[in-house]
């Protein structure tokens, strides 16, 4: 009897190697300690951790979350211990998970993105940087540089400019052309665009006429985004030569595969941890069952192979 | 800090039938887990992604012997989730994160208990009373419940054959003491002072008006409370930052998570 050939799952994002291609999406992992009681998270391809901003940040008020058909909406405001604290508290107890790391930021201000790009470029636990320039639930949050394409750009050069780690850049979908948001990253030197964000929305209680959520809007996340999702990854990696990192509504394997087929170079898993804790490994473990079945040898093989006609 | 380690199981219902306005759902997991009075599951048992999340519930009992466990749990329906556990059946998979959250805290020293359950908030509140029960503590037990027909059966609360041990009041007269739970205790508080004083603490968990009256209550009196809150969860176990409450804490008020640092809380320390 022969032996089943392990595939061969390692991933690139430009200069970072991962051993598989699914990640932890920001702001649904924690410091990605807190699932250390689950599961080896060095079996993941990388840990993105919860954003960081210059200053601790206490997060906007209770009603913050709600559920909505196969999604839900969050406001969180980013509550976050800042980065001064991350750096003394939570990265040195970062190696001994083993993972991979890369840290998620955000700023109100430019110079604030800067600031915290190059605090934590101090970090050799970090492999990357992850620029959050798309958060819907804080005033300043990066939207609005996010979501057009002078703005990005403008903010992906400073930071590009104060810090030497890789820099990914996580886009909003709450745009009208994807595609030339991308393109803005990359020319600004951006190694990498991650997508997407949540998508903004509203959910109204009919009874006390009130909105449910203390922010009144939220971002959407969760299988309800899915198909916006992988329409605007498909689109992004039409758009750009740098890696892309497909992201939304991702519950299974077969999710995941979808978002590599379309030529992302690796996944982010975020709202589906809250039902399922080991649902990152569960895809990654998934992903290879798939290549087996399929004799799929290297993730290379199949990424971006998605057949557009006969 | 949570107590205990949760993990992630999956379960199989060994029975979930209705009881008045209440069902109790047992379910086999694959080991036994030993949990604190107020800690609690999430719980999701339903096909598909819609209701994506899974349902915060109190663990109402736990079982089991080495390699075999199981738990217990007590809930309302009260809209789509409950709706769909209600219509599981024994047989069923269930899937479970547990135990989560940090429960009641019983401090050792010499002192009588008084359990505040509102609602279906007894479902964390007899885990507390048995555990008293176990260290032969004194407990009364206060419940309250709109009407009659909303209060638990008597055969589920724990030693509720001791006379003068558990007080029912009902906001429509029709069972107990007519009002508040609150109401009910200040009564007791008076008749405490007629009796002179002991030291009294008191567990509470319902909904937040109570938990706030109550607060208010024993409070000026000296009288120590730990309030068992609810919030909407997404994940219950730490990473999501939706659940929070304002706290309290010295000088450093701010928010908490009320599935890690709750969902038990020093009520001295909750901005209501
Ligand atoms: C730590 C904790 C322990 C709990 N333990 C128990 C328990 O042992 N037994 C039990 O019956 N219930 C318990 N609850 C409440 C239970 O989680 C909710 O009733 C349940 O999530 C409602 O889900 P649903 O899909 O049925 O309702 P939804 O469709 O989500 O909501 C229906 C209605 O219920 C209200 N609601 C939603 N969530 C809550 C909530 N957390 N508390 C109060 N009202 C809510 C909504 O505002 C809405 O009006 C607990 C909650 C927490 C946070
Ligand atoms: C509760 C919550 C908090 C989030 N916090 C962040 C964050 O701090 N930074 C960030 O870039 N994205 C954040 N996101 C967005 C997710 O990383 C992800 O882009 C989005 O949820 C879509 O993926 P999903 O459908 O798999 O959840 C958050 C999402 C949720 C649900
Ligand atoms: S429910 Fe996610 S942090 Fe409490």
């Amino acid at each position: 009897m022969t032996q089943p050939v392990t595939p061969d799952l390692s991933a690139r994002v430009g200069s970072v190697l991962l051993k598989n291609p699914v990640m932890s999406a920001s702001g649904t992992f924690g410091y990605g300690l807190e699932f250390t009681p689950f599961y080896d998270i060095s079996r993941l391809g990388a840990v993105i951790v919860k954003g960081l901003s210059l200053l601790p940040t206490p997060g906007n008020a209770p009603g913050r979350i709600v559920e909505t058909p196969a999604g839900m909406l969050n406001a969180i405001g980013l509550q976050n211990i800042g980065v001064e604290r991350f750096v003394n508290e939570v990265a040195p107890r970062l190696d001994d998970a083993g993972a991979t790391y890369v840290a998620n930021i955000y700023g109100r201000t430019i110079e604030e993105y800067e600031a915290v790009a190059r605090r934590l470029s101090e970090v050799p636990a970090l492999a990357a940087i992850e620029l959050n320039a798309s958060c819907p639930n804080v005033k300043e949050g990066g939207l609005a540089f996010g979501s057009n394409p002078e703005g990005l750009s403008g903010l992906t050069r400073r930071v590009r400019a104060a810090t030497g780690k890789p820099l990914w850049v996580k886009l909003s979908p709450n745009v009208s052309d994807i595609g030339a948001i991308a393109r803005a990253a990359e020319e600004a030197g951006a190694d990498a665009v991650t997508l997407i964000n949540t998508i903004v929305g509203m959910a109204v209680d009919p009874r006390t006429r009130r909105p449910k959520l203390s922010n009144v809007t939220g971002g959407l996340s969760g299988p309800a985004i899915k198909p916006v999702a992988l329409r605007m990854v498909w689109e992004a990696c039409r758009a750009v030569k740098i890696p892309v990192i497909g992201i939304g509504g991702i519950q299974d394997a077969g999710d995941a595969l979808e978002f590599l087929l379309v030529g992302a170079a690796a996944v982010q898993v975020g709202t589906a941890n809250f039902r399922n804790p080991n649902a990152c490994v569960e895809i990654v473990d998934g992903i290879r069952d798939f290549f087996v079945r399929e004799k799929i040898f290297r993730l290379d093989d199949y990424r971006g192979t998605i057949r557009l006609r006969d | 800090m949570p107590q205990g380690s949760p993990r992630f199981v999956h379960g199989k219902i060994l029975h979930n039938s209705g009881s008045g306005i209440f069902y109790r759902m047992e379910v086999a997991i694959p080991e036994r887990i030993d949990f604190v009075p107020g800690q609690f599951a999430m719980v999701s048992g339903w096909p598909g992604n819609d209701p994506l999340l899974p349902r915060p519930l109190a663990i109402f009992r736990s079982g089991g012997v080495r390699g075999k466990g199981t738990v217990e749990f007590v809930y309302k329906v009260v809209g789509r989730g409950t709706a769909l556990l209600s219509g599981l059946h024994a047989g069923d998979p269930l899937a479970l994160t547990l135990p989560l959250g940090h429960g009641f805290e019983f401090p050792g020293e010499d002192r009588s208990w008084w359990l505040v359950g509102g609602g279906v908030g007894f479902s964390s509140v007899f885990p507390a009373a048995v555990a008293l029960e176990g260290q032969r503590a004194d407990f009364e037990i206060f419940l309250g419940a709109r009407t009659r027909d909303q209060l638990p059966p008597g055969e589920w609360i724990p030693g509720g054959a001791v006379p003068g041990r558990v007080h029912l009041c009902t906001d429509d007269g029709t069972a107990g003491f007519f009002g508040t739970v609150a109401a009910a205790l200040r009564d007791r508080i008076d008749r405490r002072k007629s009796t002179g004083p002991s030291r009294v603490a008191i567990l509470a968990c319902g909904p937040r008006e109570m938990l706030k009256a109550v607060t208010e209550l024993a409070l000026p009196l000296d009288i120590r409370v730990q309030v068992s809150l609810e919030s909407s969860m997404a994940c219950g176990f730490g990473v999501c930052w939706g659940c929070v409450t304002a706290i309290r804490d010295g000088e450093k008020s701010g928010y908490r998570r009320v599935c890690r640092e709750g969902p038990v809380f020093d009520a001295r320390e909750v901005i209501w």
